[in-house]
Order: C-alpha cells, then structure tokens, then sequence
C-alpha cells in the first residue's frame, strides 16, 4: 500500500513537471539533489543550533537554538523552539518583536519546524532590521498556560554584503530597459498625435 | 523636425505589391513558444511561492525554480532564432515582414536586424539569466531566505515583465491576424496576473490608503487599455478579464496540488498551519472582470458618441481603478469569509486608485497605439498631419 501510494506520487510529480516544465531537458535537472532515491535529510541542510538562549514561560521551560551566531538583519537562518520534556500535549503562540517586524507575523502560531519535526520552530526565517529583538511565548500544556520571553533581548547586527540602496540600483536594470525602450518608441512615434476618435 | 516612422532609416517597410519572404513560414509558432514560455514562469512562480509557504525547505534546484527558469529559457532561445533568422534574410537582401514580431531595428551598429518584439522579449530573457547569477550569489551570503522582495528577486520579476511585454508587442504587430488577437487575449492576462507579484516590496507601504491596491489598480488598467487601443475592437477588454478569471481559477487549483504533490514526491511533510486560501492566486484582481466591462462601456461610448480620445480613455481608467479598489475588501471577504468595509481606507484607495487609473488611461491608450505603429504602412506613416494609426 505505501509502495503504491509512492508510486502514485511519482506519477503526479512526473505529470506536474511534464505539465509546465518537463519539456526542457535542462542539466541543472542532471544534477539537481531531489531524485527519488536521495533521502530528504541530505536533500535540505540539517538544522544546526551553534547558539541557545533560555526563556521560562510559567512553568515551562525553553530553549532557544540558533542556526547562526550572531545574528545578522536579513540573513536567513533556523530558529528553534524546544520546550522542555518536549512538545507532546503543548500548544501556545510566539511573539516575535523587533524593529520593522511586520504587524501581522508579531504573533503566530507555534508550529513544528519542517525539517525538525520534534520541535516547534521557524525555517529559513530573516529578520527584517537590525536592532533589538526579543521572542516569547505563550504556552498551554499539563501545567497550564504559562507565559514568558527572553529577558535580555538578542541584538540583530547589521545586514551582510553591498549597502542596500546600491542593491536596490541594480534592481531596476530591467525596469529602466523598459523605461528607456518606450520612451524611445514615444519619441519617434508620438502617440498622443492619433487621438482621432474610435470608428463603430 | 519630422519625427515620422516613415522617415526612420532603420525600419524596413513592405509594400503592399511585393511578397514578402521572411522564412518564417508559421510566424505564429515563436510567437506561440515566447508564451509558452510566459506561461512557465507564471505558473513557476506560483508553485514556487506556494512550496515555500506550505512546505518550505528551499535549494536552489527545485522543480519549481527549474519551470521558472524553463519559461525564460524558452522565450529567449525563441527570441534569439528569430533574430538570427531576420538577421539573416536582411543581409540577403529580402523583405521583411513586420508581422513577425513588429518592424525590425538595428541592433549593435547593425550587426544583427532584430524585430522589436522578439528584441524585448529576448532581452528580458537575457537580463534574467544574469540576474539569475545574482540571485545565486545573494543567496550565498543572505542565505536561502524565503522572502519574495529581496533585491535580486524583484529583478528576476522585472526581467520576466519585460519578457512579457516583447510577447505582448509580437502579438500587437498581428492583430490583423486572428492568431495575433488569440495570442492577445492571453499573453496579457498573463502580463496582467504576473505584473501582481512586483508589487510585493509595496504592500508595507505606511499611510491611510492600501498601496497595493492602487499598485494593482494602476497596472491592471494601463495593461487592459493598452489592449483595448491595440485591437480597436469591441469586447477586447472584456476577453482579456475573462481569460484572467480562468487563469485565476487554474492557478488556485494548480499551485497547492502542484506543492503539496512535489512534497510528497520528496518526502517533506507539510507545515503545520497550511492557509486554504493559495498565495499568489489571491493576490490577483478577482473582480478585474468587472473593470475591464466599465472599460468596454466606456469605449462603447466613445464609439457610438465620437467621443475624443484624448480623455475617454482616462475616464475609462478612472472608473476601472474605482471599480477595482471598491471590489478588493469584497474580494478578502470572499476569500476569508471576514473583513469588512472600513470607510475612511476604503474611500481613500478608491480616489486613489481612480486618480492612477486616470495615468493608467493615459498611458495605456499611447502604448497600444505604439504598438499598432510598429507594424504601420508607409501611407499610414508618412505625415505627421494624418492620423498615425488608422481605427479598424
């Protein structure tokens, strides 16, 4: 049954690329990592704590990892949530608060970390500014609903690489080939002389 | 000074009694493959934004980011034979056919005779590939970040745009054809629906008034009048929302199957909080239907009363862009089943969005004409005291 279910899978996935994409036989396939033999622990990197931090939420107790230390603005890392004795029977939401966090990510529901299923966490998550930034937590669990965030907040350091506003220069290459495409065609065409109205 | 097309050295114009011997004997086809390429890349992105809220785990090689980078794949090997095969027949001498792909330029000191459409389209391939290079290199140091409007991103985003619009343009120059208006009628939508997703770095925007709204407004309308001005015919406008609607509708079921079975064929689970609603579907126009018919009576009006086009397709924009502001709290309800109608945002976007639908009119109408200009005639060109483009 689960070999068939496999296979069904591999066939909706074949008619998923065959659909929009599989028409290219493109070598990045070639080397591409996901092949159905590879398992998904070497596909996607590991989540790796270099880094923790403590939080007591009422009467529970949580461990903040850190796949990078320190943190740098925009940089995408792994944070994860382990309460502990584990996350069997617990629920509860996260705040998260911090220069430019946007309103509607501030408090979320604590979810399990894809790729670390035992624990609650956030994936490849950035954050948006450098400053000061502290999570916490609201949990419900056996001992009730305990609430709780770091009591020293962690500093975000500014973000890595070109400044932004030269990255953001070379962003409008395209849009400024467009701009300079039509305001030639303008030039040499000069639409706003064709306003003869429309014939039925 | 006479700026007149006719007067322009690097345009080679056919005359009527002359057969015209482009090579190209099924010029529909490239046009036909710069879509499909379109095509990929919208329906990449799709897949791609939804595999990253619903599953997560992102390298760079995966199924949706190889459909993504098929689509300009396809559009700028397409873009680049056509140019090669115009090339080509110039240097032997023979006419070339301003149906495939509008009039041709002059490209590097005339080393290449490119048609204009098939220039923009594979120069918006090219930029994306380079751009391409950037994306690796800023994820090298930022990390596989899953945010839509890094710098690099919104760059790919824009090369795809301008991919878009030589598609766009190759189907302006045979509008006189029925293949032309078809591919019309689905090459913009397509511009339209992924036109949406530029507007991400916007969206937190402060103030009172809901800036990706406008930003949606703004360029839905400028894309339907543009097509309206293009075609010159009745329900162009129409069609066009219609073909978006349907395009919306395969996308919403498409982007969480495609994801959720790609997860499956990897062995990743989902996450624990999966929305109902898919992300970039929802951002799309749902009522632009109903935009594009005020357009269409607008223009009705202008036919049937003579109306001036110097503003009836500013009229049209600004009653497009209302209709769209009003219709987007309705929309999230639809979606969500809540929110509501707060007043004061509500009719701030709403002048807002009619005040750039009014730009979007403006705009739009000059741009279709150009378009109807890149396949012009020499009698139709050469004075600047005729109209420039003849109505059908």
């Amino acid at each position: 049954m689960r070999r068939f279910a496999r296979s069904r899978n591999l066939t909706a996935a074949a008619l998923v690329a065959l659909a929009f994409g599989g028409f290219t036989a493109s070598p990045a396939l070639a080397h591409a990592p996901v092949t159905p033999t590879t398992p998904p622990g070497t596909t996607y990197a590991p989540v790796n704590i270099v880094h923790t931090e403590r939080v007591q939420a009422g009467p529970y107790g949580v461990t903040i990892g850190f796949s990078v230390w320190p943190v740098h603005a925009m940089q995408s890392m792994d944070f994860s949530f382990i309460p502990d004795g584990g996350i069997q029977g617990k629920s509860g939401q996260l705040h998260v608060d911090g220069p430019n966090m946007p309103a509607d990510e501030r408090v979320q529901p604590l979810a399990r970390h894809p790729r670390k299923r035992g624990v609650w966490g956030l994936d490849t998550t950035a954050l948006p500014s450098p400053g000061q930034w502290r999570f916490g937590f609201v949990i419900d669990g056996p001992q009730g609903r305990g609430e709780g965030s770091l009591a020293t907040p962690f500093t975000a350091l500014q973000q890595p690489g070109p400044p932004l506003a030269l990255s953001w220069s070379i962003t409008t290459i395209p849009l400024l080939f467009l701009v300079g495409f039509i305001a030639v065609a303008w030039r040499r065409m000069r639409p706003g002389s064709a306003m003869e109205p429309l014939t039925a | 000074m006479d700026h007149s097309m006719a007067n322009r050295p690097a345009f080679a114009l056919p005359t009527a009694d002359k057969a015209i011997d482009q090579g190209v004997t099924r010029p529909w086809l490239p046009a036909a493959l710069v879509t499909l390429g379109t095509l990929s890349s919208l329906f990449g992105i799709s897949w791609d934004v939804q595999w990253h809220i619903d599953v997560g785990p992102d390298t760079f090689f995966t199924l949706p980011h190889l459909v993504l980078y098929a689509g300009s794949a396809i559009a700028g090997l397409t873009s680049l034979a056509v140019v090669l095969m115009t090339t080509a027949r110039q240097r032997a001498g023979r006419l070339i056919d301003p149906l495939v792909g509008g009039r041709h330029v002059r490209v590097l000191g005339g080393a290449f005779a490119a048609p204009v459409g098939y220039l923009v389209s594979g120069t918006g391939a090219a930029m994306f590939l380079l751009t391409g290079l950037w994306d690796m290199w800023w994820h090298t140091l930022y990390g596989f970040d899953a945010t839509l409007s890094s710098p690099p991103h919104v760059s790919l985003f824009l090369s795809i745009t301008v991919t878009m619009a030589g598609s766009v343009i190759v189907y302006g120059a045979a509008r006189e054809q029925r293949w032309g208006r078809i591919g019309m009628i689905i090459a913009m939508p397509v511009m339209v629906a992924f036109s949406m997703i530029t507007l991400a770095p916007v969206k937190d925007l402060p103030g009172v008034v809901n800036p990706q709204t406008i930003g949606s407004a703004f360029l839905s309308l400028m894309l339907l009048i543009t097509a309206a001005a293009c075609l010159r015919r009745p329900g162009g406008a129409l069609a066009i929302g219609l073909v978006l609607a349907a395009m919306q509708g395969v996308l919403w079921v498409y982007s969480p199957w495609a994801a959720h079975v790609y997860a499956g064929f990897v062995g990743l689970p989902l996450r624990d909080y999966v929305e109902p609603v898919p992300a970039f579907p929802s951002k799309l126009p749902m009522f632009l239907v109903l935009a594009a018919a005020s357009v269409e009576l607008v223009l009705w009006r202008a036919r049937s009363r003579r109306w001036p086009m110097r503003w009836a397709p500013l009229a049209a924009g600004a009653l497009g862009g209302a209709v769209v502001a009003v219709c987007a709290p309705l929309q999230d309800l639809v979606m969500t089943g809540h929110g509501g109608f707060d007043m004061p945002p509500l009719v701030a976007t709403t002048i807002g969005s009619a005040a750039f639908g009014v730009l979007a009119g403006f705009l739009g109408w000059r741009f279709g004409t150009m378009m109807r200009g890149t396949t012009a005639t020499p009698n139709t060109a050469a004075s600047t005291t005729r109209p420039l483009i003849e109505g059908i």
